[in-house]
């Protein structure tokens, strides 16, 4: 199978699903000639025209606005936020209006729109251009999170994101763009609410989200050759979430850590590992473990960023101890 | 009272008529059922304001948009809804427009265009401008009006909206209510320089004009709807009229932003029901006796829904996470 | 046709307006707009207008009164006749200031003045007691120490003393009501009360009287400190508290569930000394402890010996799994067991040297004999080794019974393993020959 960016793979989706339906358009900063400043867009505009991919002045609410509008009366508009840190420009927008549409007019309303942001540190862009707040949306009911964790799995879930009648916010990890990955030439598309296990193991399991998957998947290749068997999964929407294939998982292995780049406190981390508490308690032989991001800003220096992401290191570390029966938080 | 267009026809002005008494009653039994505590949370009273709603709707079609406020019922009556389904609503019925799951705050009647109330101040501008950036988007001629108060001038989110819609000549018209008062403040007090004068700044041509005469605000409508269709858009009105209630059924003690005084003056000199029924009767369109037949068909017909909706039944528990996510 | 005057919702959350004053009277005319009364809500103090001409009548709400909102306190008639004085009989009740005199319908509710009798607190942490029985009459004369009432707490019954001599003026709740520890149950007078009132303590329509006196003296041992309460053994059984540790046994929450299915008590590894946490393969440390070790009761295992041909057997097998719908010829064996053990319905693990199986035995019939989950609690263990050379199995019991199986050249050796908890002798017996019958002819025992 060729082999292509995420980049790549974002592109190529978007061109498909433009091609596929008229409805489809795409607004947000520098989308056009410009592409991104991660050039995911390069080469739309020449297909497609200015009228369906739309620069905007700086104008975050505005053109959310804009595409909830558009969304509500017959268009499929993907949003593109040039960095996911302006997501708290466009609550109101997103949270109060796109979110709650549907249930507010008692299922009349549709807002079929797409938000493309990222996410992800170690980029050495501070606390300003470097946060990972899906777990932030996913609080919000009405909204869907996806969370691809590679170039196959980006260009599957935007052409699901984009034929979902919901609105559907997409984190790409911004680390990622030019990771490649096997992806198919014909059409695929991945479900929502579906969790990819990708490596089956018996003695833990490693929930990954995002640029996290490789990181479990490299804890889990360390394990491996301790004779450690890791079983490695990617929920790939944070909402709607695979619960079935988790708590499966869970039940076999009897321990997880989780692990996301989101602020370990209130965040997905904790989302899952109360789940798996709940409902999967009498299977538990070990505390189940969050691994998140440090619950600080994300600070500049590298030698200061780079320990506030989980590691594969620190994710082996942990899965260890917890498959050895250390006594972790048991006093 | 303006001259009426030659291509009005009694009907026409009838329907005018019928419209902003639809709006009145509508208000005085939803004012009703707060205040015997038959109706739950609170609600943001029209009345006083009806010549902007009906004069607006009456210049569009059924295929063109609106967006609505908190002070919403006038809008949603006058873009064509049913008094049943309204004040099914109102009360939390399965048989509201939105089946209960909206209220007073957020009705949205899109078999009529209506894309929904909005308590958010200010939170439907960027709906209205997408509205009207489908209809380019997909070459219709549809038109979409914002409407929104002097207060939601206040908000950011207008100048990025008129922004862009003034570099994409967007379809759509800025409906600008303006009854001098910000919830309980003085628009002076919260508005500095002039309101027309934040929309021509964008190079949006814009009218101010008596929203008290609904010949006025239809004529002048008619007029941006036409050139909207043109592809001239867009525009914005300023409607200068009044608020007889409060900011909402709650504030009754207001003596403290404005007088009584003041209030009498507009319900008994400015009245837009009074004033267009007087030229009715006066061009000889209607009758008085006429007039009063229609008062008493859209009274009976209100009460008659209100008794409808108090007696409907409230939507089964089942419904409370069904239209969360649309299929 | 009359309007009614509203007490109208006017604030942003408000429940109820008091009135302050009336700005007409009743027969007075009013118009429009007239200022009918002051009220006070949440924000401040709103003069409320009429909304039509007329006459104020029917006024039910006096100054000081506080209304629900939308509760109608007055008329606004054709003529200044009260309607509720025209007899029509449809005025609503009136509604008084709270701090004037009772009606008489409420005076003849009112609980009588008196000694205020309490349901009291007995448990630990009662938050109700079940009012048992009253052992006095409304009316009746009592004693301080006379017993008053029962009353059934987490515990056990209790007789309560009144506490106090008099007269029992009124019973505030039923025998069988639940009533809320602190709210009063009865009331007891100095003279003999002229009235007496007997209720429930759901129809008390005013709150109880709070009571400002001593509760009644209770005869059970509630004013034990809950230290010593703390120390009284517990009748449960339960292998934590049979432990020596005074601590918690730090575990998962698998290992514990597993411990419980199989029946091994975690203690044991305590004694022994494993190191804590336990997890699920502490387990395998759990079951090769010697029993002496791991019992924390004194369990015999005792075991029974038998050998039937096996030619019977051989040939019945051998049908069955060809043309009767059974899977293995385990599942067969499985079904045996059970029926002649009583474990029907019941699971059964059935080993050989190679692999494991798991059947839940769900009625005689052969085809009803179905794989289930490994970690299933099982009824009886069969150990199937006649693939092995073995001949003699003492394997001892392990949770539930076991069953072994080996061969000699013409017979099949059954041996039956079992802890004195697990069945009585005879029992095992009469078991046992069936199985070994059922082995030995197997088409005369089918079904």
């Amino acid at each position: 199978m060729r082999k292509i960016t995420l980049s790549q793979a974002v592109n190529e989706a978007l061109a498909e699903e433009m091609r596929r339906d008229p409805t489809v358009f795409i607004i947000g900063e520098d989308v056009a000639e410009a592409g991104t400043p991660f050039k995911v867009l390069s080469g739309l505009v020449e297909e497609f025209g200015t009228q369906r991919v739309v620069d905007t002045p700086i104008a975050e609410p505005g053109f959310m606005g804009i595409a909830v509008g558009a969304a509500m009366t017959g268009t499929r508009p993907v949003v593109d936020l040039m960095f996911g840190d302006f997501l708290f420009l466009v609550m109101d927008q997103l949270c109060n209006q796109a979110a709650k549409t549907h249930y507010m007019s008692g299922g009349k309303l549709n807002v079929p729109l797409v938000l493309r942001t990222n996410m992800g540190a170690t980029r050495r862009s501070a606390a300003q251009h470097s946060q990972s707040l899906h777990a932030l949306v996913a609080h919000v009911p009405g909204l869907k999170i996806a969370m691809p964790s590679s170039a196959y799995e980006a260009k599957g879930l935007m052409k699901t994101a984009i034929r979902d009648n919901n609105p559907v916010v997409i984190f790409e990890d911004k680390l990622m763009y030019n990771d490649k990955a096997g992806v198919p030439e014909e059409e695929y598309l991945i479900p929502f609410g579906q969790a990819n296990v990708l490596q089956e193991g018996v003695d833990i399991t490693l929930i990954g989200t995002s640029s996290m998957v490789q990181v479990c998947q490299a804890a889990a290749e360390v394990l491996a050759k301790e004779g450690i068997s890791a079983e490695v999964i990617d929920p790939r929407t944070i909402v709607p979430l695979d619960e079935e294939t988790l708590l499966k998982s869970a039940k076999k292995t009897s321990r997880v850590i989780i692990v996301d780049e989101g602020h370990q406190s209130y965040g997905v981390t904790g989302e899952i590992a109360s789940r798996i508490n709940e409902k999967a308690f009498y299977h538990l032989d070990a505390p189940v473990l969050r691994l998140g991001a440090m619950d600080v800003p994300v600070p500049f220096s590298p030698a200061l960023e780079d320990i506030t992401v989980p590691t594969p290191e620190r994710v082996a570390d942990q899965a260890r101890r917890l498959v050895r029966g250390e006594l972790i938080h048991a006093a | 009272m303006s001259a009426a267009k030659k291509t009005h026809n009694t009907e026409d002005f009838l329907q005018m008529y019928r419209q902003m008494a639809r709006i009145r009653t509508f208000e005085d039994n939803a004012n009703q059922l707060y205040l015997s505590a038959k109706m739950p949370g609170l609600t943001h009273m029209y009345s006083g304001e009806e010549a902007v709603a009906v004069g607006i709707c009456e210049a569009l079609r059924m295929t063109d948009k609106i967006t609505s406020t908190h002070r919403g019922h006038g809008h949603c009556v006058a873009k064509g809804a049913d008094f049943k389904e309204m004040f099914c609503e109102l009360l939390g019925k399965e048989e509201g427009y939105c089946r209960g799951k909206g209220g007073s705050m957020h009705i949205a009647d899109q078999s009529n265009g209506n894309l929904g109330a909005n308590a958010i101040v200010g939170g439907s501008m960027g709906i209205a401008t997408g509205s009207a950036f489908t209809a380019k988007m997909l070459g219709k001629d549809d038109v979409t009006v914002c409407f929104f108060g002097d207060g939601a001038t206040a908000q950011g989110l207008m100048y990025e909206v008129m922004n862009m819609a003034a570099l994409w000549s967007l379809p759509v018209i800025y409906a600008c209510e303006n009854n001098g008062y910000s919830e309980y403040t003085r628009t002076e007090e919260i508005a500095a320089g002039s309101i027309l004068g934040r929309a021509q700044a964008f190079g949006i041509e814009a009218h101010q004009v008596d929203g008290q005469d609904v010949l006025a605000v239809n004529a002048l409508t008619e007029k941006l709807v036409d050139r909207c269709r043109k592809g001239e858009g867009p525009f914005f009105m300023e409607l200068m009229t009044y608020r007889y209630h409060g900011h909402h059924v709650g504030d009754i003690n207001r003596e403290y932003y404005r007088s009584k005084q003041e209030e009498r003056d507009w319900k008994e000199n400015r009245d837009p029901i009074i004033r267009f029924r007087s030229w009715l009767v006066a061009e000889g369109i209607a009758t008085e006796a006429e007039l009063d037949s229609l008062n008493a068909d859209i009274r009976a017909d209100a009460s008659a829904a209100v008794e409808y909706a108090l007696q409907a039944k409230y939507p089964d528990v089942s419904e409370v996470d069904m239209h969360v996510y649309a299929a | 046709m009359p309007l009614d005057v509203i007490m109208p919702a006017l604030g942003m959350a408000q429940q109820t307006g008091q009135i302050i004053a009336w700005h007409k009277k009743p027969g007075d005319a009013v118009a429009e707009g007239d200022v009918l009364f002051e009220v006070e809500t949440d924000k401040a103090a709103m003069e409320v207008e009429a909304l039509g001409n007329g006459f104020l009548t029917d006024v039910i709400a006096e100054a000081g009164a506080d209304v629900p909102v939308g509760e109608v306190i007055a008329r606004i008639s054709d003529t200044p006749e009260s309607r509720s004085s025209a007899q029509t009989g449809n005025a609503p009740r009136p509604i008084a200031d709270a701090s004037k005199a009772p009606t008489p319908e409420e005076e003849d509710n009112a609980v009588p003045e008196g000694h205020t009798v309490i349901m009291p607190t007995l448990g630990m942490a009662q938050d109700t007691g079940l009012l048992v029985s009253w052992q006095k009459n409304a009316g009746d004369a009592v004693a301080a120490d006379d017993v008053l009432f029962e009353v059934e707490t987490d515990k056990s019954t209790v007789e309560v003393n009144a506490g106090i001599d008099g007269f029992v003026a009124a019973l505030l709740a039923e025998a069988g009501e639940d009533v809320p520890v602190g709210q009063s149950i009865a009331i007891i007078s100095q003279s003999k009360p002229e009235k007496t009132l007997t209720r429930s303590a759901g129809a008390s329509g005013s709150a109880p009287p709070e009571a400002s006196e001593a509760p009644a003296e209770a005869e059970v041992p509630s004013k034990a400190p809950a230290t010593q309460l703390s120390l009284q053994p517990s009748k449960q059984k339960s292998s934590l508290a049979q432990a020596p540790t005074n601590g918690r046994i730090l575990a998962s929450p698998k290992v514990r569930r597993l411990a419980l299915e199989q029946g091994l008590d975690l203690a044991s590894l305590v004694k022994v000394g494993h190191p804590q946490p336990f997890h699920v393969k502490d387990l395998e440390v759990l079951r090769a402890l010697p029993r002496r070790e791991a019992a924390a009761i004194q369990k015999v295992t005792r075991h029974l010996k038998a050998g039937v041909p096996r030619q019977g057997w051989n040939a019945f097998a051998d049908w069955a799994v060809a043309t009767a719908g059974v899977h293995e010829e385990q599942a067969l064996l499985a079904g045996f067991a059970a029926a002649s053990f009583g474990k029907v319905p019941g699971v059964v693990r059935l080993e050989t040297p190679e692999q494991t199986w798991v059947y839940a035995v769900s009625s005689l019939r052969l085809g009803q004999i179905e794989k289930v989950d490994p970690e299933s609690v099982v009824d009886l263990c069969v150990h199937d080794l006649r693939s092995t050379c073995i001949e003699t199995a003492q394997l001892g019991a392990d949770g539930a019974p076991v069953l072994s199986l080996t061969k000699t050249d013409e017979n099949l050796i059954l041996t039956l393993e079992f802890e004195d908890v697990q069945m009585s002798a005879s029992k095992a017996i009469s078991a046992f020959s069936d199985f070994a019958g059922r082995l030995k002819q197997p088409l005369r025992h089918l079904l």
